[in-house]
Formats: structure tokens, C-alpha cells, sequence
């Protein structure tokens, strides 16, 4: 089967996925005890208030009616608003989103870019110096709690040293980039403007790098496995009997066959790092959907739940296609099906 | 003597294990001449695979060890060369080939990815081959271009047909006769002196095995080469090689042209491992049917290795190991029975 016809197969496949997931959520959401309304119109309120405000949300229609409107608004674009802010939640998705995949994201390339030369080094090296260097620095940073590094490296990175800023993804006082994607970095690079890449970079760095401390273990420990069961290969042995320089045999040769566990465990990472975000958002005063996600759910705001939930469940998705798609790419004996 | 290409001298080779140290290789000698096809055969374990992989230095070290010994190469000591020399050495003088030509070739790249890049590096003057992202050089796509041309002529040298085509397709697309064929080209790729093939055709299945045989043959004529040939099958000896050497737990025991050694085998031990192949039939060499067991590498038996097994052993068998005793001309065997320099 070729490329574009599993694509269009596993698209396809998404959307009774997404429904399944709606339903779900539309229904626990509904099923917790505690009333939303009177939450959200206080302690204070009138029954006519209440009323009220549970007609403008279509609360007074029966359930399936609520669920099938609601429904017809994503579809259209509407995804409800906030039963407390009335803030539309595509408007606050659309600011929220993007920061918090930003971030993940750069967590993500930090913890691979990191991770895998240094599982490389430690397979080449295994069991001498720069294994055992590599070894104690990931056991180090894995041992200690993140919210805890997060904090010393604020401290001491942005209070005492002020090489970085102790917070935020931008200056409050200076405009980000305009926005295509969302992504600073990304927005920054499209306007052509270095200036706010720079700062944009210099914002992301310690709060990713941070996140990116329990995956970047992992890689390095997959990848360095990896690469020491593959190195024991006898295509490895073929090839350096031949001739072929050790550099090529390690980085072309072996490399290629072990970054398929590695992918594994990078896509894997990405849903815990789009989890662990939100510790790290709260340290670092990130504006992404950690918070707006914690209020949401603690206040059965159920709009916004619904509306999250949509959107990690199309990502989660995303990163798996994108990942059984590079299996492919690295794997000819893979067939798409 | 001047003339031999290999000549390996008193080879030791051990092992840390956790039992001990394994004296895998105690002494081997073993000598071939330019355009010789010398088949090394031997029991399972006798040290055939090490001695082979001792020959480019692909012995991991630790846990091997070489105690003693020489590997002349056209009378250069390859145990003296500092290790980072190797690498050309390889890619210029050696082509090495292996058992299961499946698990040989890499399964996630191209039949020309791999093909060229053994064209690439083991041309004598390439120290760094530009890669893919630097492909756009002219000069870059070029030395490919060249190298891709090299390595069709060279598919179509080992017997793949198709060859224009069947180069992009990967490894198991192709079935395992052809996979060792492209080993073979791979290997042939830098117009080695010296062709290693360790046990070429046992994963093969028995029409395969003997195209692969004859193909080798063949290529020894065209291209001059010298072949070391490692195998169980005496079958296989008698029909491709031109010398034999027979190996016994970490030493060759006797050394002599084909001929020689079946009619008038020397060593107990290859008179008990010819009259083992059943009679009127070349085809299938057993090794079975000497009393016995192989021996312990940790603690192999004093003297000569096979005495405890020797049908005509001697007194001093148990106490010194023998030196060669030649037999004829080219004809060496390591045994009391015939001694040193007679
Ligand atoms: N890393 C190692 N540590 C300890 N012993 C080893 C090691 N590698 C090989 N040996 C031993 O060396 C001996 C010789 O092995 P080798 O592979 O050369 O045998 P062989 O003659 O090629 O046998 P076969 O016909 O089965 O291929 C074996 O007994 C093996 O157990
Ligand atoms: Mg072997």
C-alpha cells in the first residue's frame, strides 16, 4: 500500500476516534456530581439567574439534544464558551495551544538533539569514562523532582546570574510576532525578525530544558541499548571487515537500525511531556493551556474540557501517524496497512 | 617462502571468560601462497572463525587477547600495525565474507547504498566520501555517479542479473543465494588480494551452495584472487579448493595440496576425519566418528591436544606440543609421528 493511501486510511480512521473521545468526555463531564451553573454564577445568585444562564448554555435541553448541538458547533468552528470568562474557547485555545506545544515541542527536539549522541557516546564507550559520564548525568537530573530543578535553575540561571528570564514566553511590554503558527520561535523565523527569535529563545530554554530532563534520559538509555544490540549485528562486522570507516558504520549503519527503538520512546515522551507541562508552565509562569486546563476541570467548566480534550486527542493522533510514518521511512520492510 | 601472501605464525589467541582464560588459538601456522585457494576445515569450535577474524584484527580486545604470534601479510607483521591503519588495510587487501548472507547485509539500506559506499571507501585514495547533504557538489554526485557504474559492473561480475534495476531494491528483496552474491561483489569492490569467506555457502540450501562455489572459482581465475575458504563439508575442500589445512582445537595439524591429504592423510586425527566421510561419496564430510570428546579450551589436555583421543599416541605426545614434520613437498602435519626437520 503506498504512502497516500494509508494517510488518507488513518485520517479517516481519526474522526470515529475523535467521536468516540467527544462522547466520552461529553458524557463524564456531564456525570460528575456538582452543578456548573450554580458554581458558576455564585453563591449569591437568584434561581432566575440560574435559569437563565443555564438556557443561554442550552443546559435546559436534554442531554443527547446538548451533545448533538454542540457537536454542530465544532464542526462549524463554535466550540462554546467559558462558562465563567465567556471567553470563546477556540479564541483561548488558539492563544493557549500554541504555547504549550511550543514548548513541548522544544522539549521534545532538546531532549532527541541531547539524547541521542550522547546514547551514541555511551554505546561507543560503553562501560569507560564518557558512558559512566553520560550515565551519572542523566541519573542526576532524572532523581531530582522537576519542579524542584525547575526552581534551583530559575533561581540561579534568571534571578542570581540573569542570563535568562525568570519567566513568561515574551517581555509583557514588547509585541510577539505576528501569528501564523503560534510558535514564537517558529512566528519569529516566518517575520524574519532575529530580535524576537532571540528573546523568544532565550524565554524557552530553561523551561524546556527542564521538561525535557526525564525524556532526555530516556532517550539516551534507549538509544545507547539500541545502538550496543545493534553494533553486535553481523551486518556491522560485514561491513567493517570490508573497510567501511568506523565513523559511517556507527553513524550511518548503525545509527539508522537503532533510531527505531529511539522513536519509539520519543513519541512516546511527547504525550508525557505534554502532561509534565503544565508543572513546568506554573514554575515558569508559561501562558499555555496548563492553567486554563487545571481552572477548567476544577470548575466542571465543561466547554473547555471538551475542547482540550479535542485538541490532544487530534495531536496525540497526529504524533502517532507521524510516527508510523517514519517507521516507514526508516524501515523498507514495513508496509504500510 | 618469500612468496606467501599470508603467512601466520604461532598464533595465540585467548579468551577471559568467566570460567578462565580460553586458549582458543594455541599455535596456529598456516600458510598461503598468491593465487592459493586453501580450505581450513575443522570441528565445530577448533577455532576456524578466529583465526579468519583474527587475520583483520576484528577480534574484540577485551576479552581477546593474541599472546604470541605473527600475521605476515606480503611479509608485513599486521599485529604491529597501529589499529587505526587497519581500516585501509581492509578496504585495500582484504574481502571477507560470511555465513548467513542475511543477517550480513543491513536490512534498512539500499543494495546501492551499501554497494557504492564499498566502492567508494575502498578505493585507495578516498579518505572521506561526501555524504548525502553534501550530494549537491557536482564533484560529490559525480565520485557516485562513477562509483554506482562500479558497482553494477560488479553485480553483473558475481552473476546478479538485472543488475540497473535490482540495485534499488533493499536486502530482502533478494533471495539468499543473491544476498551473498552482493556480499561477494561488496566484498570484491576494492580488488582485494586476499578473499576470506568463512563457511560462504552453510546457510545456503545445496543447488545454491554450488553456485556459489563455482562462482568463487571462477572469480579466482579472472581476478587472481587467494582465497581462504572455511568450511565443515570435505565435499566442499574437494571440490573447490586447491590446499587443505585441518584444524584441532586451536591449531592447524596439517597442512598439504587437496590430493595429498585425502590419499595419504597424515595426522591420526585427518586419517580418522577422512575415513569418517562415507565411502564413494565426497559430498558430505562428517566429522563424527573419532572416539572421544573435543576439548576444554580452559584447561586443554598438555603436549599435543588430541593424545587423549590419539589412536597411535606416543609417550612425550602428553608433555611436548609437536613442531611440523614435513611429509612431502608442501605437505606439513604437527605430529610426533613424523618429527620436526625429517
Ligand atoms: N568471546 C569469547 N569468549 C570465550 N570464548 C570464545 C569467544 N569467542 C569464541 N570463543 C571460543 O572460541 C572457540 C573457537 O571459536 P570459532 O568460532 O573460531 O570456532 P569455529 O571453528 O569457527 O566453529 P564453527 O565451525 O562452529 O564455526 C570456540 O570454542 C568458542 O567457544
Ligand atoms: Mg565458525
Amino acid at each position: 500500500m503506498n504512502l497516500r493511501l494509508y494517510l488518507a486510511r488513518r485520517f479517516l480512521m481519526l474522526a470515529p476516534l475523535l467521536l468516540g473521545l467527544s462522547l466520552l468526555t461529553f458524557t463524564i463531564s456531564r456525570l460528575v456530581p456538582g452543578d456548573p451553573v450554580g458554581l458558576a454564577a455564585g453563591p449569591q445568585a437568584s434561581v432566575e439567574i440560574q435559569e437563565a444562564l443555564r438556557k443561554q448554555f442550552g443546559l435546559d435541553q436534554p442531554l443527547p439534544i446538548q451533545y448533538l448541538s454542540y457537536m454542530r458547533g465544532v464542526l462549524q468552528g463554535d466550540w462554546g464558551r467559558s462558562l465563567y470568562t465567556r471567553r470563546d474557547v477556540t479564541e483561548a485555545l488558539s492563544v493557549f495551544f500554541p504555547a504549550t506545544l511550543e514548548l513541548t515541542l522544544a522539549a521534545v527536539l532538546l531532549a532527541t538533539a541531547l539524547g541521542v549522541p550522547a546514547g551514541v557516546i555511551s554505546a561507543m564507550y560503553r562501560n569507560q569514562f564518557p558512558d559512566h559520564v553520560a550515565r551519572v548525568i542523566s541519573l542526576f537530573f532524572v532523581s531530582f523532582p522537576a519542579f524542584w530543578l525547575a526552581m534551583i535553575m530559575q533561581t540561579v540561571l534568571g534571578r542570581y546570574a540573569g542570563l535568562v528570564p525568570i519567566g513568561r514566553r515574551f517581555p509583557v511590554i514588547m509585541s510577539p510576532p505576528p501569528q501564523v503558527t503560534g510558535l514564537y520561535l517558529v512566528d519569529s523565523l516566518l517575520a524574519l525578525d532575529f530580535a524576537a527569535f532571540s528573546i523568544a529563545l532565550n524565554h524557552i530554554l530553561v523551561p524546556a530544558l527542564v521538561l525535557s530532563f526525564g525524556a532526555l534520559a530516556s532517550i539516551t538509555r534507549i538509544t545507547r541499548a539500541s545502538m550496543i544490540e545493534i553494533l553486535e549485528r553481523d551486518f556491522v562486522r560485514s561491513a567493517r571487515a570490508i573497510g567501511i570507516p568506523e565513523r559511517v558504520v556507527i553513524g550511518k549503519y548503525v545509527l539508522r537500525n537503532a533510531f527505531i527503538a529511539t522513536l519509539t520512546v520519543i513519541s512516546l515522551n511527547f504525550g508525557w511531556l505534554m502532561a509534565g507541562a503544565i508543572l513546568i508552565e506554573t514554575i515558569f509562569d508559561w501562558p499555555g493551556i496548563g492553567l486554563y486546563a487545571v481552572h477548567a476541570s476544577l470548575s466542571l467548566d465543561f466547554q473547555p474540557i471538551m475542547g482540550i480534550t479535542i485538541v490532544y486527542g487530534v495531536l496525540f493522533s497526529l504524533v502517532n501517524i507521524l510516527t508510523d510514518v517514519a517507521y516507514g521511512i526508516l524501515d523498507p520492510r514495513i508496509r504500510y496497512g | 617462502m618469500s612468496e606467501a601472501l599470508l603467512d601466520i605464525q604461532d598464533l595465540h589467541l585467548e579468551f577471559d571468560t568467566f570460567d578462565g582464560v580460553a586458549k582458543v588459538l594455541a599455535g596456529v601456522n598456516l600458510t598461503l601462497e598468491r593465487g592459493d585457494v586453501l580450505g581450513l576445515v575443522g570441528e565445530t569450535g577448533c577455532g576456524k572463525s578466529m583465526t579468519a577474524l583474527a587475520i583483520p584484527r576484528l577480534i574484540s580486545m577485551p576479552p581477546g587477547r593474541i599472546t604470541n604470534g605473527q600475521i605476515l601479510f606480503n611479509g608485513e607483521d599486521l599485529l604491529q600495525r597501529p589499529t587505526g591503519s587497519m581500516q585501509q588495510f581492509r578496504a585495500r587487501h582484504l574481502g571477507m565474507i560470511f555465513q548467513d548472507p542475511t543477517t550480513n547485509l543491513n536490512p534498512l539500506f539500499t543494495i546501492r547504498e551499501q554497494l557504492v559506499d564499498a566502492v567508494l571507501y575502498q578505493q585507495a585514495n578516498v579518505k572521506s566520501v561526501p555524504g548525502r547533504w553534501r550530494g549537491f557538489l557536482p564533484s560529490a554526485r559525480q565520485m557516485r555517479k562513477e562509483a554506482q557504474s562500479r558497482a553494477i559492473e560488479l553485480m553483473g561480475l558475481v552473476g546478479i542479473p538485472d543488475a540497473e534495476l535490482r540495485i534499488n531494491d533493499y536486502p530482502h528483496q533478494f533471495s539468499g543465494g543473491m544476498r551473498q552474491r552482493v556480499l561477494i561483489a561488496m566484498a570484491l569492490a576494492g580488488e582485494p588480494d586476499l578473499l576470506i569467506a568463512d563457511e560462504p555457502t552453510t546457510a545456503l540450501d545445496v543447488t545454491i551452495q554450488a553456485q556459489i562455489l563455482r562462482l568463487i572459482r571462477s572469480l579466482v581465475h579472472q581476478l587472481g584472487l587467494t582465497v581462504l575458504l572455511i568450511t565443515h563439508n570435505l565435499g566442499v575442500v574437494a571440490n573447490t579448493c586447491d590446499k587443505v589445512a585441518v584444524m584441532y582445537s586451536g591449531r592447524v595439524i596439517e597442512q598439504a595440496p587437496v590430493r595429498d591429504l585425502f590419499h595419504q592423510p597424515a595426522h591420526p586425527y585427518t586419517q580418522g576425519l577422512i575415513r569418517a566421510v562415507p565411502s564413494g561419496s565426497t559430498s558430505r564430510g562428517g566429522l563424527q566418528g573419532i572416539p572421544g570428546l573435543i576439548p576444554n579450551l580452559i584447561d586443554p589436555p598438555q603436549g599435543c591436544r588430541f593424545h587423549p583421543r590419539c589412536p597411535q599416541v606416543l609417550e612425550h605426545c602428553a608433555s611436548q606440543v609437536p613442531g611440523p614434520g614435513a611429509i612431502g613437498s608442501d605437505h606439513l602435519a604437527f605430529c610426533h609421528l613424523y618429527p620436526e626437520g625429517a
